[in-house]
């Protein structure tokens, strides 16, 4: 019946139709090989979400009008999975045969760029099909450690066609990217048959920060260098307990939707060393006091770390610190927002003194540490230096709390009538 | 696989020493004048060239920091598939050819592509194979014709070459006191009229084509049994063929393109890049039913050994159930020809960069390769782990499929290993049949991810640390009392006789008379009984079962064992203490199995096949198994050998490890 339908078509400009036999080639194209795509295309995804119950409950009704694909636009944006195919070239030869031009963008393979002196086979990252004035822009997702996908950026070489499309307007490439595995729905619109992501608007709220940072692996190699790492029995006993640690936290505040990111000690040991640092003893992490929900207390506790401290309160300086197994401890910072700063709070126990710890702002990125998809500042490098000054890099081993960071302000006294409850220490 | 560039790019820096020489001229002839000119001029073009390259480093420096491989993208797009070293025009090669008592050399057009002058290395006759169109290097050998059975692996070398290929032999040191007849009616029918006559200490070289015309031939004789012939240098010229000649004309399909793409570059893989009737390089064995082990990375662990990695693909992808896209082949080092292997099987393959030396090299390969594969797959619980010297059994993935299940489930256990130490010919029997051994072979086996991940990675052996990986994994501080788990036929065959810890006589003595499992779809027997637990009750099953053996005989002898098939039967050894493997040491001596140090023992007990009966041998008292020996028998005690023979045998131990 696509015949039919494009006798529909005919009453379209040109350029409408032209998308719409696109992307119906195409998906012949790739069916004809047996490989899964699946449409990620922000805009018709929009589209789509505002039909969605419509779209769900009739599979295979057909289509009075083209409403997502005859949208004149310069590209369609579909998903692949780089596991579910065998790179065969096949699909090239086919795909020339019918008149497609194609680009292949490959680099490295980051799931190997941590490793010492490894080098693998460069990867494709993303593909772009054109047949007349319209392109798919095909972009590959990869496993990664820590039960994400991830796609790379999209990055032209010096010799490649810098006009073969309009790179600029592209939805995916910008930066890579860390999005959760997603259920797919296959769906009839405009009469064609296509894989989306099953609820659209989650995919599309997903996508809009889904901005990955790799570790800075290279870097890391050089701080190794300079100051080796430590190998000793206790380093790694250390190392285990915290990443066991912060894989009990995150699940615990993924239940809860807490959004976190790595802060302090842990955030230094990502950004400088991409490892935990093994003298740090302790795990921390911060939270924007927006996210604060009150069964983050129970959550943990129901997860078997006992609650150790409680400082401040929500409305000013609060932090929680939960015992995790053998004395390392699990800190987590709130993060109250102001006009052009962000801060956290400190409180000492014994004095009832409190502190603030300054930040500039930041946005967040996830990456991936100890097989763990997490959030860390995207603006990392001034939260670090804001936090351990620009020695940031040098190893330090006695630190205290109170006085070594870079951005603590003394911030006057609880009032003691406050103490019972600011002051929890259990 | 040596690179050599016909037309070498002439390098820029003749330019500044040619402005030198004419400004150290024009100084001499004071002409003042003109020098002062020109020094202006010069002054400008210097200026300009020196901001152009300033420019230019700025903007390489600039892509570098995104774009760093930009050269090598995309080579379906760019058609970067031709012949690396196009020659163009170019119809004749010179070819130079040396061979001396203490060196050995060829020169193709002026490039070195052989040079052998290192003392005590490289003795016999060098073959180097050039592809006759193309006059690329395909293939580099050396034969130590001096010593046995040598000649027999080049006669072999040379039947696989292709016809119309171009060899070049050279002789260093000694190479005719091991080459028989046959060899040198081979290097007869190759066109040389020497070979014939090649006697000790000759020096010799000689260049022709396969089927074809001789380019040269120089020899020299030694003139006394103690010295050597006077060096011969043989120069001569090549014609080359055109590329359509030098090619086959296969279908053109996707296979064929990468058997093209290998043939082309690589020699000595025989029927594969046969013209008329090539080897098949895609296998298709059967599926395995419910196979659970298809989503398990295969990590394939190699050195520079192509074609061991060739032989060792080849069994891999004709093992039922094998899952290709799971398959990484890791080479220790940038070595081509492995890559190129990797690459005509359509396999993926990562190269890494050699790190520290012998043991601690290949323990920190095994490291990056472990750990990269558990990056690649993060889903995968499990990594099985080949080495490039293996053959593996058709029904490798079937036993595993049968048993991978206790490694989730029993945490007393430390792997599952297609190799048992004491699986000989003469001691192994049944392909059903599985044990738990205290040990841990190696050799194929499969690696639980959380062990890795959680154990061994974070403490790994730092490279100044000079072990071998295995035996690492083999302390107790690793292994922590858990087991592995092994058949009694092994499902993996140890072919490899060149490497760092093996050589001839090691792996003769040691591996040749190994069993291998030739049988499909071999169903396992009582698998579940290899669980703790379950195993305690089967081994006091069978030692309830078993007879007890006439202890006032010789366990050497065969008529220790009597001549029956399918019985039971046990023995008792002293063994004072855990570690006392006096006794069992020399049990396994004089059995011709593994006796370089305690394998496949669990609890004190071994177990293997001794004229198709099951022969158990427990030792007394340490075992718990003591208690069904009967108060009658006394265990067996052998007596370690005397001082000077255990000297003999610790460096015959050291010899084999050092190769």
């Amino acid at each position: 019946n696509g015949a039919a339908f494009s006798k529909v078509r005919g009453s379209q400009s040109g350029q409408e139709s032209t998308r719409w036999h696109v992307v119906r080639k195409f998906l012949g194209l790739i069916s004809s090989h047996n490989i899964p795509v699946y449409l990620i295309d922000p805009l018709i995804l929009g589209l789509v979400d505002k039909d969605i119950e419509q779209i769900r409950s009739s599979p295979d009704g057909p289509s009075p009008e083209c409403k997502y694909f005859c949208t004149p636009r310069d590209f369609t944006t579909f998903a692949l999975l780089d596991k579910t195919w065998k790179h065969e070239m096949g699909l090239f030869r086919t795909a020339e045969k019918m008149g497609f031009q194609w680009l292949k963008i490959i680099n490295k393979d980051p799931r190997l760029d941590g490793m010492d002196d490894l080098s693998g086979m460069e990867i494709p990252l993303h593909y772009i099909f054109k047949l007349a004035s319209h392109a798919i822009h095909l972009v590959v997702f990869y496993e990664r450690s820590g039960n994400f996908l991830w796609h790379g950026p999209l990055r032209l070489k010096q010799h490649m066609d810098r006009k073969f499309v309009p790179f600029r307007k592209l939805h995916f490439g910008r930066y890579p990217g860390a999005y959760e595995k997603p259920e797919l729905l296959l769906v009839s619109i405009d009469d064609l048959k296509v894989q989306i992501p099953k609820n659209p608007s989650s995919f599309l709220e997903e996508m809009s920060h889904s901005r990955f940072l790799e570790c800075r692996y290279r870097e890391a190699r050089a701080f190794f260098q300079l100051y080796p790492d430590d190998a000793s029995l206790d380093a790694v006993e250390f190392r285990k307990k915290a990443k066991s640690l912060l894989h009990l936290a995150a699940l615990t505040l993924n239940n809860l939707g807490v959004k976190f990111w790595l802060s302090s000690g842990t955030c230094l040991g990502w950004y400088r060393q991409c490892n935990v640092i093994p003298h740090s003893k302790d795990v921390d992490l911060g939270i924007f006091i927006r996210d604060y929900k009150a069964d983050i207390i129970p959550a943990f506790q129901n997860a078997g770390l006992p609650l150790k401290h409680k400082f401040g309160k929500v409305e000013d300086s609060l932090e929680l610190s939960f015992q995790g197994e053998d004395d390392v401890k699990l800190d987590i910072f709130f993060f109250y927002e102001e006009d052009d700063h962000v801060w956290n709070g400190g409180t000492q126990a014994k004095s009832g003194k409190k502190f603030k710890y300054l930040f500039p702002k930041f946005t967040l990125c996830w990456t991936e540490f100890v097989e763990l998809k997490v959030h860390v500042p995207c603006e990392t490098l001034q939260y670090v230096e804001a936090n351990y000054g620009p020695e940031w890099k040098v190893p330090v081993k006695t630190w205290d709390w109170k006085s070594s960071p870079f951005n603590v302000q003394d911030n006057g006294d609880w009032p003691i009538d406050e103490w019972d409850n600011v002051i929890q220490i259990y | 696989m040596d690179e050599w560039k016909p037309n070498p790019a002439v390098k820029p820096h003749k330019k500044r020493s040619w402005y030198l020489a004419w400004k150290y001229k024009l100084m001499n002839q004071r002409a003042l004048r003109k020098l002062c000119q020109t020094g202006a001029v010069l002054f400008l073009l210097v200026t300009v060239i020196v901001n152009i390259k300033l420019i230019l480093d700025t903007r390489r420096a600039a892509y570098e920091e995104e774009e760093e491989s930009a050269q090598d993208y995309d080579d379906e797009m760019l058609n970067v598939e031709a012949p690396r070293h196009p020659v163009n025009n170019k119809k004749v090669l010179d070819v130079e050819v040396y061979s001396s008592r203490s060196k050995v050399y060829v020169a193709v057009d002026g490039t070195t592509v052989l040079e052998d002058e290192a003392r005590e290395q490289g003795r016999g006759i060098h073959v180097i194979v050039l592809n006759q169109a193309t006059g690329h290097v395909m293939a580099k050998r050396v034969f130590d014709t001096y010593s046995p059975h040598e000649d027999e692996a080049m006669v072999l070398f040379l039947n696989m070459v292709a016809r119309g290929r171009i060899l070049i032999f050279t002789i260093k040191d000694e190479g005719s006191f091991h080459l028989k007849e046959t060899a040198k009616n081979v290097l007869k029918s190759l066109g040389s009229q020497v070979a014939p006559f090649l006697s000790w200490r000759d020096m010799w070289t000689f260049v022709g084509k396969k089927g074809g015309e001789v380019y040269g031939e120089k020899h020299a004789k030694s003139p006394a049994l103690s010295t050597w012939g006077d060096p011969v240098l043989l120069k001569t010229e090549v014609h080359l063929t055109s590329v359509e000649d030098a090619e086959c004309h296969w279908p053109d399909t996707e296979l064929n393109r990468r058997r093209k793409r290998f043939c082309s570059k690589v020699e000595g893989y025989g029927s594969v890049c046969s013209c008329k009737d090539p080897t098949p390089i895609e296998f298709n064995p059967d599926p395995l039913k419910d196979n659970k082990v298809f989503d398990v990375p295969v990590a394939v662990i190699a050195g520079n050994r192509p074609n061991y990695l060739y032989r060792m693909l080849r069994s891999l992808l004709s093992a039922q159930g094998v899952n290709p896209q799971m398959i990484t082949v890791f080479i220790d080092g940038y070595y081509e020809e492995p890559m190129d292997v990797v690459e005509l099987f359509g396999l993926s393959g990562i190269q890494h960069t050699p790190i520290s030396i012998k043991n601690a090299r290949v323990s920190q390969h095994y490291k990056a390769s472990l750990t990269a594969t558990f990056n690649l797959f993060p889903d995968a619980k499990f990594a099985v782990v080949l080495e490039e010297d293996l053959d593996i059994s058709v029904d490798f993935f079937s036993f595993l499929s049968q048993s991978i299940h206790l490694l989730e489930e029993d945490e007393s256990l430390y792997c599952i290993s297609a190799w048992n130490d004491q699986g000989y010919e003469h001691t192994a029997e049944d392909p059903s049949l599985l044990y738990r051994v205290e040990t841990m072979p190696g050799l194929g086996w499969v690696l639980r991810k959380s062990l890795y991940k959680d154990e061994l990675e974070p403490k790994w052996p730092t490279p100044e640390k000079l072990w071998d990986w295995d035996m690492w994994m083999r302390m107790p501080e690793q292994r922590k009392g858990r087991e592995c788990i092994i058949p009694d036929i092994s499902r993996s065959y140890h072919f490899g006789i060149v490497g760092l810890n093996m050589n001839g006589y090691f792996h003769e003595a040691y591996f040749k008379k190994h069993k291998f499992n030739t049988v499909p779809n071999v169903q396992l027997k009582n698998v579940e009984s290899l669980r703790k637990d379950n195993y305690e009750t089967e081994i006091h099953r069978l030692l309830g079962e078993a007879e007890v053996l006439d202890h006032s005989k010789n366990p050497c002898e065969d008529s220790f064992v009597p001549d029956t098939e399918g019985k039971v039967y046990v023995m008792f050894i002293r063994m004072e203490q855990e570690a006392d493997f006096t006794t069992w040491t020399q049990l396994a001596k004089c059995l011709h199995i593994w006796d370089l140090d305690v394998r496949g023992n669990h609890k004190g007990l071994w177990r293997l096949f001794r004229k198709k009966n099951h022969f158990l041998v427990v030792g007394v008292p340490a075992s718990p198994y003591s208690s069904k020996k009967p108060s009658s028998v006394t265990p067996i005690y052998m007596e370690p050998p005397a001082k000077e023979e255990g000297a003999v045998a610790v460096p015959a131990v050291a010899a084999a490890e050092q190769t």
